[in-house]
């Protein structure tokens, strides 16, 4: 590879594309590290806005909602996912078809018309607006995530292994959890770090659906922002980066720690 | 022990409306070992399957030693099945693959860890039991997927297509040691296979499928030597297949071949009929008295090492392949060269006439 001539403007390209990318992200944690109260102005280094954020109560709040809402939304929608994945890919004929249409339809709506819609249906069977319902719409909407990324590892199973535990005695559930729910298991780990971080930095879905408190950190920051932008708020980003940062690199780690393929290779691009 | 191991009765399957298994009647005997040989398509995996509870027939009953079990699940039969791709449990270790079967059915610890042992020793894999089936060559595979189902002791031990994944070579020498195996646990082994070879070597009984139906079933020589059918006489090994007129103890065939042949009663004087002669039953010198003898051309000479084909023309249209063993006495000099006029013979028996 050292012989093949790279072109300059590949290069000026590449650094021009990450500049803009990263640009802003490098500016929100450089002034969560600022001294002073300014947003334009780098002075001094400090934690005090990390203190700040520490102090808040409201925020602290917010964060423990979001935490929970992941958490919920992970747990419900690998539990249901897995189980529809399995249904889609041996459910053959017409009835597997649609319903394999109709669970993409999620993934192709506007976030903001599921959002609405989710809202009015609440409202609708005047079910109060609160954390409950954040949770059962986040579900709502991770799952359509989780079985596709399952789905293909489903249909990529040799079928003979499961005949193969029913053969050695397995009854179907047992056949079920013994072997195909482990050889499963990388992408089912995988897609919940997915799931548990797509979940926590939802904002529209989040916005429409959630009560007045506490509210998820996505939508209290958005409203603490209307009210002139805070410097903890840079603080409460830059953590949340790194907790990005980290559930990225479990998803890319877990299908290396099982020594195979079947994580998350849309992103880690194999 | 009045039962066979293994009876079909009447058993057909379905898939739409094409049966893959029509009206199968197939009694195997205990301690066999048992081949469903025939090309793809012929029925041999559905029936195989179908012993092993994956697949229900559409009529029709199973019974394995005297019990109806037509309708019982995998998990309710005491049968093992050595699957195609050997549908080894990648997460767990090959002490834990062999040892799945004893778990489920609740044996003791100290029972499950002498026969894991045991068959661990059996498979000459005694040194591996920690490792995970991916880090394992294909042959040891093969092995692990054996002793997982022979740990469990069944009645039948089913195999589909058991050696199909292997090399030329490693299958050879699996096929010499599958066969010291069943004689050493005394189980009935059922094995799928299209490989006649394959089913030659190890089966003591072979029945060829074809069309969802039994062709022929019968010992290995049995098979090979009195093909019953046009079919059999072709899927089994290289035949010479002629097509002619049947007339009192003659065949003519095209280019007005007369070949006298045995006297068949059940063919009526000019009917259309099918003549086998396995290559190797044509001689080229040394007659026998009382032999069919028939002059040609030779058009080919095949040299593929231990052997030489000859490809030789009766008449016009009408060839034969002969095959010569290249054994220490055979000269090179004395091998035909193409275009040289040879005389054929052969044994009034070798050479069968297909209804």
């Amino acid at each position: 590879m050292s012989n093949v001539r790279r072109p300059r403007f590949a290069i000026g390209t590449t650094m021009a594309f990450f500049a803009l990318l990263y640009a802003p992200i490098v500016v929100v944690v450089l002034f969560s590290f600022n001294g002073q109260k300014s947003l334009s102005v780098f002075k001094g280094v400090s934690l005090r806005w990390y203190e700040a954020f520490l102090n808040d109560q409201e925020l602290l709040q917010s964060l423990g909602m979001s935490l929970r809402v992941s958490l919920v939304a992970m747990v419900g929608s690998i539990v249901l996912g897995v189980a529809l994945a399995l249904g889609l890919v041996r459910t053959k004929g017409a009835l597997g078809t649609f319903a394999g249409l109709v669970m993409l339809v999620p993934l192709v709506t506007p976030e903001i018309v599921t959002g609405v819609a989710s809202m009015m249906l609440f409202k609708g069977f005047g079910i109060p607006l609160s954390t409950g319902t954040v949770m059962i719409a986040e579900v709502t909407f991770s799952i359509s995530y989780v079985t596709v990324i399952l789905r293909s590892r489903v249909a990529a199973l040799n079928p003979e292994l499961e005949e193969a535990a029913m053969d050695l005695g397995a009854t179907r559930w047992q056949a079920l959890r013994l072997v195909t729910l482990p050889a499963l298991l990388p992408a089912i780990l995988a897609s919940a770090v997915l799931i548990f971080a797509l979940v926590f930095d939802d904002f529209v879905l989040a916005y429409f659906t959630t009560g007045v408190t506490p509210q998820p950190l996505s939508v209290r920051i958005y409203s603490a922002i209307r009210f002139g932008v805070q410097p903890t708020i840079n603080a409460v980003g830059t953590l949340m980066l790194l907790g990005s940062i980290a559930l990225i690199a479990l998803a890319l780690a877990i299908p290396r720690f099982f020594g195979r393929r079947g994580g998350l290779s849309i992103l880690s691009g194999e | 022990m009045a039962h066979p191991a293994v009876r079909l009765t009447a058993v057909t399957k379905s898939f739409g409306t094409a049966p893959a298994v029509r009206n199968l009647d197939l009694d195997i005997a205990q301690g066999e070992f048992f081949a469903l040989l025939g090309p793809s398509g012929c029925g041999k995996t559905t029936t195989l399957r179908m012993l092993g509870g994956f697949t229900t027939p559409t009529s029709g009953s199973i019974h394995l030693d005297g019990v109806d079990v037509t309708n019982h699940p995998p998990n309710r039969r005491d049968v093992n099945t050595v699957f195609q791709s050997y549908a080894l449990f990648d997460h767990l270790t090959i002490w834990d693959n062999i040892a799945f079967g004893l778990k489920r059915r609740g044996r003791p610890t100290a029972e499950i860890r002498e026969r894991v042992g045991e068959m661990l020793d059996l498979v000459q894999l005694g040194d591996m039991a920690t490792r995970r089936p991916r880090t394992l060559s294909g042959g040891q595979r093969q092995r692990v997927a054996l002793a997982r189902a022979l740990v469990n002791r069944p009645k039948v031990l089913l195999l589909d297509e058991p050696l199909a994944a292997l090399d030329l070579k490693l299958r050879r020498q699996m096929q010499v040691e599958l066969k010291q195996i069943q004689r050493e646990v005394g189980i009935t082994f059922v094995f799928v296979t299209h490989d006649q070879d394959e089913a030659l070597t190890m089966a003591d009984r072979v029945a060829v499928m074809n069309g969802g139906v039994v062709e022929q079933c019968g010992a290995p020589e049995d098979v090979y030597e009195r093909p019953a059918s046009r079919f059999v006489a072709s899927f089994m090994g290289t035949s010479n297949l002629m097509t002619g007129v049947y007339s009192g103890g003659t065949v003519t065939l095209d280019g007005d071949v007369r070949l006298p042949v045995a006297q068949r009663t059940d063919c009526a004087d000019g009917s259309t009929v099918s003549l086998s002669v396995r290559p190797e039953k044509i001689w080229l010198s040394d007659f026998e008295p009382g032999m069919v003898r028939v002059t040609g051309v030779i058009r080919e000479t095949v040299y593929s090492g231990p052997t030489t084909t000859y490809l030789i023309d009766l008449a016009p249209g009408l060839r034969v392949a002969a095959l010569e063993q290249n054994t220490a006495r055979a000269r090179r000099e004395d091998r035909w060269e193409g275009g040289e006029e040879v005389e054929l013979g052969w044994r009034p028996q070798d050479c069968l006439v297909l209804a």
